[in-house]
């Protein structure tokens, strides 16, 4: 449904997305996990169009962007991450009016207007004005703009950001049900538990470029059985050199002053390091392993902590 | 055009459930039409205040008293109010300018004009006032004319009358022919004097405001209110960069409408809700002032190519604009100077000839031009050639305007 070959797009000096490729099939949710500035919005943005590429190609539905975008626009939907809708509407206005605009008939929008409404626990509030709604009430309506036209490919930039656990799963039953009827879905966050809770793939994606890809149990394989390991205290990175020289059957994933990240079975070699540590006569302030999970995965592919 | 009213209905759904910046700049025009009015409208109250006039009597005689009762006259004596005294309390009032002018007949007055030899009268006036001293110095010229005159005319009954005095005797066979003589005199000039060949009819000219078409107001409302539709209509194309930045744009760059149809959604929208703020004034400006508008029919026509121009204009200012704060500064100078110049604050007829030759570059001259063409009912060859270059200046601003902001919105989306 979605391919994307060798995407390049720089800002000035700053190389936003580089050189990434993707397939993403019909029906899925594919999730394009990073932390801020790892190119998501930019990508994205060069899918909705709203964007030229320096380089490489998009297909959607193996339309080309670049020569049907006419067609294309038909069948995209797109949910930024502005609750981008008029709050001086009412709900039921504001869905009649995209609706509308994406060329739905008035009897087919208002069935499917019921439908959501209902769906997302909104029905009976539908002739407020948006401006009374709540934040997670607002983000719901925001979706369902989103879908009211019941687009075959729908772009989600960071959709459930500040917003209570009641809705998130709410908006999360929503896409399922979407990807469940057809609907293929980017989604980009940088919420871990969000991809591996929604997202059939995965794609982790920092500095631009998308390092790994696949499902979680195929990303939770480039780990392999090996847990990742954490340790900070008050240390050279120099001092960590030496001592993790006689350590086998470990793998460094970053070595700083004061912070080493590791690849290695905790139980057996954690207490060695350790005491190599207090023989050297280093305080040690923290250790935290992790077990084989996305969290893990994206600690060894970026040797940093993705936090939301 | 199906996108194009969807978007308009949205904004104007929008804009009337917002509209208390709308309505502001709507009753500005009248607020400031009525303070004008007060200012430099008519007063109730015509008439001079009464002319305070002092007068020293030197000569106390029959001739002096017949002088000063000339100010007390008919209607001049409903504007002069004069009062004797002496000289030194004169002078001294008159230092205080407690009066507007000190007449002084000095002795000997009338024993001069029995002898028929000149006299000369002094009236000091207050420097300190312009206009009632010089009514008091009028005045005293006619009223020294017309003495002069009367002395012309009756100089040999005159003659007789102070011979008679002079000998203390009054014979009375010669006093019954001086009585004829008098009268015969008075028969002969009454030929040339009554009727008066030129005779001064009074009348108060009273503003008849309920019909004038120029009244003060009639003349403020239009030019102020050209001035608040820039910004009346700058209210709705604000909402182009609002929409950017609350991403609505954004997602309508991904349907299948075009970003053309959105502009011109806005020059259609500003247009329409400037026409109804037009309308409305219009209204008030007859209910509250009573301004006689002219044709209904041309004036409806000149509020449309009007607000076509204005909003056509205002599209293309915002090619040049980026931000809601650039908005603010740079629109609402460029309002303020295009106003000042183009009349809506000093009548731009008042314009050196090379300022209004800037003028006539401006919106609001030629939007004030047509209303006051409209006004003063003017025939529909004058108004004609306003209401065409309206339509033609609509037409190239809005068509510049959407091709250029189409371009800008298209490359500035992302922030």
């Amino acid at each position: 449904m979605l391919k994307i070959a060798h995407l390049s797009k720089s800002f000035d000096s700053i190389k936003a997305v580089d050189d990434i490729s993707l397939e993403v099939k019909e029906g899925e949710i594919f999730g394009l996990l990073g932390p801020n500035g790892a190119g998501k919005t930019t990508t994205i943005s060069m899918i909705a169009s709203l964007l030229r590429p320096d380089t490489g190609k998009i297909y959607i539905d193996s339309l080309d962007i670049e020569t049907d975008l006419k067609k294309i626009k038909k069948m995209m939907g797109v949910v930024p991450q502005e609750m981008a809708f008029y709050e001086e509407l009412s709900a039921k206005e504001n869905l009649i009016f995209w609706g509308k605009l994406q060329g739905v008939v008035r009897k087919t929008l208002e069935e499917r207007i019921r439908f959501y409404l209902e769906k997302t626990g909104l029905l009976g509030r539908e002739n407020d004005p948006l401006k009374k709604y709540s934040g997670g009430m607002k983000r719901r309506i925001n979706l369902i703009i989103g879908l009211i036209h019941q687009p075959k490919l729908l772009l989600l930039d960071e959709p459930t950001i500040g917003i209570d656990v009641q809705t998130r799963l709410n908006i999360y039953e929503i896409i399922k049900e979407a990807s469940s009827q057809g609907t293929t879905i980017l989604y980009t966050t940088h919420n871990l538990q969000e991809a591996e809770e929604l997202c059939h793939r995965i794609g982790i994606m920092d500095q631009g470029k998308i390092l790994a890809e696949g499902t979680l149990t195929e990303l939770i394989k480039i780990v392999g059985e090996k847990d990742i390991a954490l340790i900070s205290g008050n240390f050279s990175a120099e001092t960590g050199r030496k001592i993790l020289s006689s350590l086998k059957e470990t793998t460094v994933i970053s070595l700083e002053d004061g912070k080493i990240i590791l690849s290695l079975d905790a139980s057996k070699k954690i207490p060695l390091l350790l005491q190599d540590f207090f023989r050297e006569g280093i305080s040690i302030d923290d250790v935290s392993i992790k077990q084989p999970n996305l969290e893990s995965v994206f600690l060894k592919l970026t040797g940093k902590e993705l936090r939301e | 055009m199906k996108n194009l009213l969807l978007l308009a209905r949205k904004d104007f759904i929008r804009k009337w459930r917002n509209p208390i910046v709308i309505i502001g700049f709507t009753l500005i025009p009248i607020v400031f039409a009525f303070i004008f009015g007060l200012i430099f409208g008519p007063s109730q109250e015509k008439t001079l205040p009464r002319i305070s006039v002092l007068a020293v009597d030197e000569d106390q005689s029959f001739f002096s008293e017949f002088f000063l009762s000339s100010f007390k006259q008919g209607e001049l004596n409903k504007i002069i109010d004069l009062k004797k005294v002496d000289k030194e309390q004169g002078l001294k009032l008159m230092n205080k300018g407690k009066a507007s002018a000190l007449l002084i007949i000095p002795q000997k007055f009338g024993e001069k004009i029995w002898e028929g030899q000149p006299v000369e009268i002094s009236l000091l006036k207050n420097p300190s006032e312009q206009f009632l001293p010089q009514i008091v110095e009028e005045i005293c010229d006619i009223s020294s004319l017309l003495f002069s005159s009367l002395f012309s005319v009756f100089s040999d009954e005159l003659g007789t009358i102070k011979k008679f005095i002079d000998e203390g005797n009054f014979p009375d066979r010669q006093i019954s022919s001086l009585s004829v003589q008098i009268k015969r005199r008075i028969e002969s000039i009454s030929k040339y004097v009554f009727p008066p060949i030129i005779s001064l009819k009074q009348k108060t000219i009273k503003e008849e405001e309920e019909e004038s078409p120029l009244s003060v107001q009639a003349y403020i409302l239009p030019a102020i209110a050209v001035m608040f539709l820039l910004f009346i209509c700058n209210v709705v194309f604000e909402d182009i960069l609002r929409e950017k930045k609350m991403g609505t744009l954004l997602r309508m760059t991904v349907s299948p409408l075009k970003i053309s149809d959105f502009i011109w959604s806005k020059t259609l929208i500003s247009a329409i809700i400037g026409i109804l703020c037009t309308l409305i004034l219009i209204a008030l400006g007859r209910i509250i002032f009573s301004i006689h508008w002219g044709n209904p029919v041309l004036l409806f026509f000149i509020v449309i190519c009007l607000n076509f121009m204005i909003a056509g204009f205002i599209s293309f200012l915002y090619t040049f604009i980026r931000t809601e704060q650039q908005a603010g500064a740079v629109l609402s100078s460029v309002f303020i100077v295009m106003s000042l110049l183009g009349g809506s604050m000093v009548p731009a007829e008042s314009f050196p000839p090379f300022i209004l030759n800037i003028s006539k570059l401006t919106l609001n001259y030629w939007g004030i031009q047509a209303f006051r063409k409209a006004t003063t009912d003017a025939p529909f060859r004058e108004i004609f050639p306003i209401l065409l270059g309206m339509i033609l200046a609509g037409i190239f601003f809005s068509t510049v305007g959407s091709y250029f902001l189409n371009k800008s919105l298209k490359k500035g989306l992302l922030k």
